[in-house]
């Protein structure tokens, strides 16, 4: 029996000790990512140096926010074995809410709370009808995308809303110290919903029923409950993007939407994040965002044309899950 | 039989594997005649899975010889291995859930008449097959329609229309009831006839002396012998050489003191699965529930832990009745369920095992989970199963019976104290299983209740102090201790007595 314990832990204690590129990889998850964001860099700086100035760098950041926060979002969801299509929408509706409230003159409070809450109540429906009816995600969130966008058009009258006081944009949309506060957002939501993935009941309770759902109902884990949370957390996350993205504009567009959506889940699932739940990464996520605007800002510093540069993306998506794949293989 | 004269049909010389850390076989021979049942043998982990891959194709030797009718060869993957006469049987069914018996039968051999698929030779080829062994089912329906055991069937039929002379059987009897055990034996008994090399492996030792004309037994990857059919070919001999000492302490002797009542169950009903099931167990004891497959024993148990609705009756624990609306209602009220399927329902297998292990009640420190207890909480409960493992290696890693002791880890840890065991033991080794008997069998003695759902019954005589039979979704009969015989718990479940205490 000893011998046997012997043999056993030797292969486990060899492995810590033995080094490797390959196993490196297969630990830390967010580095092939990272290596593919730095490789992106580095080809533009090599085609034109002037690529990484520092006022292009911070651009390209800012760039990233909004979408690093919806795919933190939407990462929260997949990680379930979800997926929420209505984040876009619910961003857009959010951001109607949010701009009426601004324009209406009410304070900085009841915006931020009447907005949040416009998210929360969003995911709550998503949540609840998700849970109680057993229909898939895709289905109800693809209905919700529709109800979102809708509701957002009747609130708002069909018209982008104006008249954004200044102190919000100057407050969204400016720098805390040097760093834009767009950025600043993102990041707090990076670190918020790390800790809470990492180091909290909540997170790993996410992990276990995206991974294995009914080990985690038979452990007496209330899994339509915490599902429903996944779904609050999605789309009240889409209105902390609201914000951010209505401070920048200066206006509230009921037609946002829909733009968002796509390069959320790309980034969020370039970031780790398995459509069949269990596994996700924020700071993958967020790496993901950052990879999708240096695309763009790449390209379009080159002078590629717009047509080309969404061909240029989608490759780079794919390019980046197939590397994803055979990193986990 | 003629083992010793006949040339091999298959031959593997010092075949070696090895992975990352680990080496999963080390210079393993077996040669395989035509006409034989060979039966491999070994403990979870012992390199039985990774042989059968390497044979099937699914891996490639590191080192080694590999000859078909000596021949050297190599095996490119499974369908190369097909295309050579090497078929595989899988413990878990690879059939297409959706697709008939015929269609999954010439699946990937589906022969074209100008690009479609010419259906009356596929038909007439597949019904052929199914014939030979003597398959009832309807082979026009999708076969999740069919029961375990025609799938079974279904399966063996696709190696046989593949004309597969080696065919490997990996616990083809794990899911079947005794009937289609019994069922499965004379077909491969005709196969062997026919000279079929058939390569079977199986933790029932009872179906091996039954069967085999050869067993090959496998230890920590490493060759350990090839009894003959005979008198050396025997449960002492074969268990030596599995775990590498004998099994002394297998037979548990024990008088259970029994306490209160913890677990009642009055009237319990769910539409159309079983009706009227009744019956009590008490702290200190273990009860056994034997059982056809399709009895209704499993949806009995899934009922009282709260997973399935119940539509009439009652449970209570401690006396007090509970209202079952979920299983955190039962987890809640002490009842902890240890599934017969441990890898979807009992672990999560990209989880490490801290994790698992405290999945039901993670400690945390202000809101936040306190790693460092998590780790320790688990590795206590690990070390008191007998599972000696670090924390951070992952669920899915394990073999059977560790992964076993993973999910009574996590139960233990939960605070449970009646416990529902789904076939304890199915897919686990001697050794292991001795293990998990003890376990179970302290649990009891330091005041548990102990449900066992099992359909090996020399392990229900082993370990129950009374046993509960089910047929058909009721509950026939009770049989104490004292009086329990196998003939005795075979008559209630399969209808020649009715109920009797």
């Amino acid at each position: 029996m000893a011998k046997l314990e012997a043999a056993n832990a030797s292969p486990g204690a060899a492995a810590t000790e033995k080094w490797s590129v390959r196993r490196l990889f297969s630990e830390w998850r967010e580095l092939g990512i990272i290596a593919a964001l730095i490789m992106t860099v580095l080809v533009f700086t090599a085609i034109d140096p002037e690529f990484l100035s520092s006022y292009n760098l911070v651009n390209i950041v800012l760039q990233a926010s909004v979408t690093a926060i919806l795919a933190m979002a939407v990462t929260f969801v997949i990680i379930t074995g979800g997926i929420d299509l209505s984040i876009g929408t619910a961003l857009a509706l959010s951001a109607v809410v949010s701009g009426l409230l601004m324009s209406q003159g009410y304070p900085l409070p009841v915006v931020v709370l009447g907005t949040l809450a416009t998210g929360a109540l969003a995911g709550l429906f998503n949540g609840t009808i998700i849970t109680l009816s057993g229909i898939t995600p895709f289905v109800v969130t693809l209905g919700s995308m529709s109800i979102f966008s809708g509701l957002a058009l009747i609130v708002s009258g069909g018209q982008t809303v104006y008249g954004i006081p200044p102190e919000f944009s100057d407050l969204l949309a400016g720098k805390i110290g040097p760093i834009p506060t767009p950025i600043v957002i993102a990041f707090v939501v990076l670190v918020v919903s790390s800790v809470v993935m990492r180091m909290t009941k909540l997170g790993e309770y996410l992990i276990a029923l995206g991974g294995a759902r009914e080990v985690a109902r038979l452990a007496g884990i209330k899994v339509g409950f915490y599902t429903a949370i996944a779904y609050v957390i999605s789309s009240s996350l889409a209105a902390v993007g609201a914000m951010v993205t209505v401070g920048r504009l200066g206006a509230a567009d009921p037609a946002l939407g829909a733009d968002l959506l796509l390069p959320a889940i790309a980034a969020a699932v370039m970031g780790g994040a398995d459509l069949n739940g269990g596994e996700g990464s924020m700071l993958g996520a967020v790496i993901g965002a950052l990879l999708i605007a240096t695309l763009q800002a790449g390209l379009t510093f080159l002078n590629v044309q717009a047509f080309y540069q969404q061909v240029a993306i989608g490759v780079v998506i794919i390019l980046a899950l197939l590397s994803n794949r055979l990193q986990k293989a | 039989m003629s083992a010793s004269t006949a040339k091999p049909l298959l031959s593997l010389k010092g075949i070696s594997k090895s992975f990352p850390g680990v080496k999963a076989l080390q210079n393993v021979h077996l040669d395989l005649y035509p006409g034989e049942i060979h039966a491999l043998m070994g403990e979870n982990g012992a390199g039985k899975s990774t042989l059968l891959k390497v044979m099937f194709g699914a891996y490639s030797a590191d080192e080694g010889a590999f000859e078909l009718s000596g021949e050297p060869v190599s095996i490119r993957g499974p369908v190369d291995a097909l295309h050579k006469g090497i078929s595989m049987v899988h413990q878990e069914l690879s059939l297409v859930p959706q697709l008939s018996a015929i269609q999954n039968i010439v699946l990937g051999w589906e022969k074209s008449v100008a690009g479609f698929i010419d259906w009356s030779a596929a038909r007439r080829e597949a019904l052929a097959a199914l014939a030979r062994l003597d398959f009832q089912g309807n082979p026009h329906v999708p076969v999740s329609r069919l029961s375990v055991g025609q799938q079974q069937t279904v399966e063996l039929a696709r190696a046989i229309a593949a004309n597969a002379k080696i065919i490997i059987l990996d616990e083809p009897t794990a899911s079947l009831s005794t009937k289609e055990s019994e069922k499965l034996f004379s077909i491969l008994r005709e196969l062997r006839a026919d000279g079929h090399a058939l390569v079977y492996v199986s933790h029932r030792l009872a179906e091996v002396f039954d069967l085999a004309d050869r067993a090959t037994v496998l230890r920590d990857g490493q060759y350990v012998g090839t009894l003959l059919r005979g008198p050396d070919l025997n449960e002492t001999s074969l268990v030596k050489m599995m775990v590498g000492r004998s099994l002394e302490d297998f037979a548990i002797q024990h008088e259970a003191t029994l306490g209160a009542v913890a677990l009642k169950v009055d009237g319990l009903a769910r539409n159309g699965v079983f009706q009227n099931v009744s019956f009590e167990v008490r702290r200190g004891e273990i009860v056994g529930m034997a059982g056809m497959v399709g009895a209704g024993r499993t949806e009995v148990a899934r009922c009282i832990a709260g997973a399935d609705r119940i539509d009439a009756g009652s449970v209570s624990v401690n006396g007090k009745a509970l209202s079952l609306s979920s299983p955190s209602d039962a987890v809640r009220a002490g009842i902890a369920f240890l599934t017969e399927d441990r890898k979807h329902q009992g672990l999560a297998l990209r989880m490490s095992l801290a994790k698992n292990a405290t999945l039901t009640r993670v400690p945390t420190r202000m809101g936040f989970i306190n790693r460092t207890k998590q780790a320790a909480d688990a590795k206590s409960a690990l070390a008191s199963v007998g599972a000696r493992m670090p924390t951070t290696r992952l669920a899915g890693q394990l073999s059977g019976g560790n992964q076993q002791k993973v999910v009574l880890a996590k139960w233990l840890l939960s605070g449970c104290d009646i416990f529902i065991f789904d076939e304890p033991t199915r897919g686990i080794d001697v050794g292991a299983k001795a293990e998990i008997y003890a376990l179970m069998r302290d649990l009891a003695d330091k005041g548990a209740a102990i449900l066992m759902i099992s359909s090996d019954l020399p392990e229900v005589l082993r370990m129950s102090d009374r046993v509960l039979v089910m047929r058909e979704g009721t509950l026939s009969g009770e049989v104490a201790r004292a009086e329990a015989t196998e003939e005795r718990i075979i008559a209630f479940a399969s209808g020649g007595n009715t109920w009797q205490s």
